[in-house]
């Protein structure tokens, strides 16, 4: 299926999401589901990147704004503790860093290039709020 | 299954296992998967979904790819809403013949339509629907233009708004009709349930999905979903922008039961002037010119007086 080319594909066809049945899919998580090859799950859209969003568990509280607010699916949460970014499937945008409440943020943006420890060793420190 | 899904808090509700998936090929920064999101995550429940014609429908089914876990549609522009419609009307069929296998699961049917699809060309189908009485949800992802096709005007692009069949430039200051009141023409077939979220505002879109899902009858959501390719702002500000929507009152958050008792379910403590969301926005950037500064002024007058006659609604219960 996956190799067919748009005018070998069938009107009227079907794509499924899994290989096998699911019985209850919102009780499953992403990890345990038998995604098929025709699923966006499998594909990528890393390449659209120009800044990454970098997360530094030391200052996160746990809100799940950024789960929340997430248009990519590209938050990790599990046990309602943020794990991480899904770097496959984020497109960049920086809405996760925008509501993040913390002082200083948890999540901020860097160059695609960026190295990550770095990036975490140099964070910035809380900011005064100004009086 | 069928009981209501307990959502206290966003860390109980970040234990959902999402049923839409990444990948799909919305622009950075879009917001209707962020309300599609929240929408199927308000349910535990079987799900029958359509699309029409829009950005939704086209980034999220590329083939070879689905973005969607569940049973889903797309066939044109102007019938996502009957496609579900008569899903659900086979299924009840079904139900009463006694021929189906699992019928203690209790399916949620659903459309999402951009506005396009529901104010312009879908606008006699959903009526259909609405009309019925099918047990159904219809939800428009309001982005007031046609996106997917280059930013043409829809019935709901408002006053001021530049887009590319009502550009603005020296003679003109872009669309010139204000946007329709999908929310109360809806109302006016008696369903039981109309309102219009927003993907700011969480908490409330979910009490309204789940409100929605389990009236028995027709349910018609008004979805805002800021458009950073065409209002033309940086991806990263589309929760700012839902913010300033609907603490400006441009999008008041109601819900209207029985299409006559109306709810105001969001008052904003600090109402932020409409101007603050006109500037934020690149479509209303000629609104600051000399010449067309006078329509900012018109902006806050018919949205303050949009405002006070839903307060006086809410009050006359009528």
């Amino acid at each position: 299926m996956a190799n067919t080319g748009w005018d070998e594909f069938e009107i009227g066809a079907m794509l499924r999401t899994f290989n096998e049945p699911i019985e209850n899919i919102a009780g499953t998580l992403q990890e345990d589901r038998p995604y098929s090859e025709n699923s966006s799950f499998r594909a990528s859209v890393a390449d659209w990147r120009i800044e990454k969003p970098v997360f530094n568990k030391d200052y996160c509280i746990d809100c799940q704004f950024c789960w929340i607010y997430c248009p990519d699916v590209s938050i990790i949460s599990r046990d309602k503790k943020m794990i991480g970014v899904d770097m496959d499937h984020c497109k960049g945008c920086g809405i996760c860093v925008e509501v993040c409440p913390t002082n200083p943020k948890s999540l901020l943006m860097f160059e695609e290039k960026a190295d990550e420890e770095q990036a975490i060793a140099n964070w910035p420190t809380k900011e005064e709020k100004e009086k | 299954m069928s009981e209501m899904k307990k959502i206290k808090n966003l860390k109980e509700f970040s234990t959902s296992a999402d049923r839409f998936e990444g990948a799909n090929l919305l622009c950075p920064g879009c917001a209707h998967s962020i309300i599609v999101r929240e929408v199927l995550n308000a349910t535990n429940d079987d799900l029958v979904l359509s699309a029409s014609t829009g950005c939704l429908e086209v980034c999220t089914a590329v083939y070879p790819y689905t973005s969607w876990d569940a049973s889903w549609i797309h066939i044109g522009f102007e019938n996502g809403s009957t496609a579900v419609a008569g899903a659900e009307a086979m299924y009840k069929a079904l139900k009463r013949k006694g021929r189906l296998k699992q019928p203690d699961r209790n399916p949620k049917f659903i459309s999402f339509a951009g506005d396009g699809a529901s104010y312009d060309i879908g606008f006699q189908w959903i009526s259909g629907c609405m009309e019925r009485g099918h047990n159904m949800m219809h939800i428009v992802l309001d982005n007031e233009v046609y996106a997917n096709t280059g930013g043409q005007r829809s019935s709901s692009t408002p006053i001021g708004a530049s887009a590319t069949t009502s550009p603005a430039g020296r003679v003109s200051y872009g669309e010139k009709k204000n946007k329709k009141d999908m929310v109360a023409i809806m109302a006016a077939h008696g369903i039981p349930y109309a309102a219009q979220v927003a993907p700011n505002k969480w908490k409330d879109m979910v009490k309204k999905i789940q409100h929605g899902m389990a009236v028995d009858g027709p349910v018609f959501i008004n979805a805002v979903s800021p458009c950073t390719t065409e209002w033309k702002f940086d991806p990263k500000d589309t929760m700012m922008l839902a913010d300033l929507a609907t603490d400006s009152l441009v999008f008041p958050l109601y819900e209207i039961i029985d299409g006559h008792e109306l709810n105001i379910t969001y008052r904003p403590k600090n109402v932020i002037p409409v101007e603050e969301y006109l500037a934020a926005q690149g479509r209303f950037k000629h609104l600051f010119k000399d010449e067309y500064k006078h329509l900012i002024k018109e902006w806050q007058e018919r949205v303050d007086a949009n405002w006070e006659y839903l307060n006086r609604r809410e009050e006359a219960r009528v």
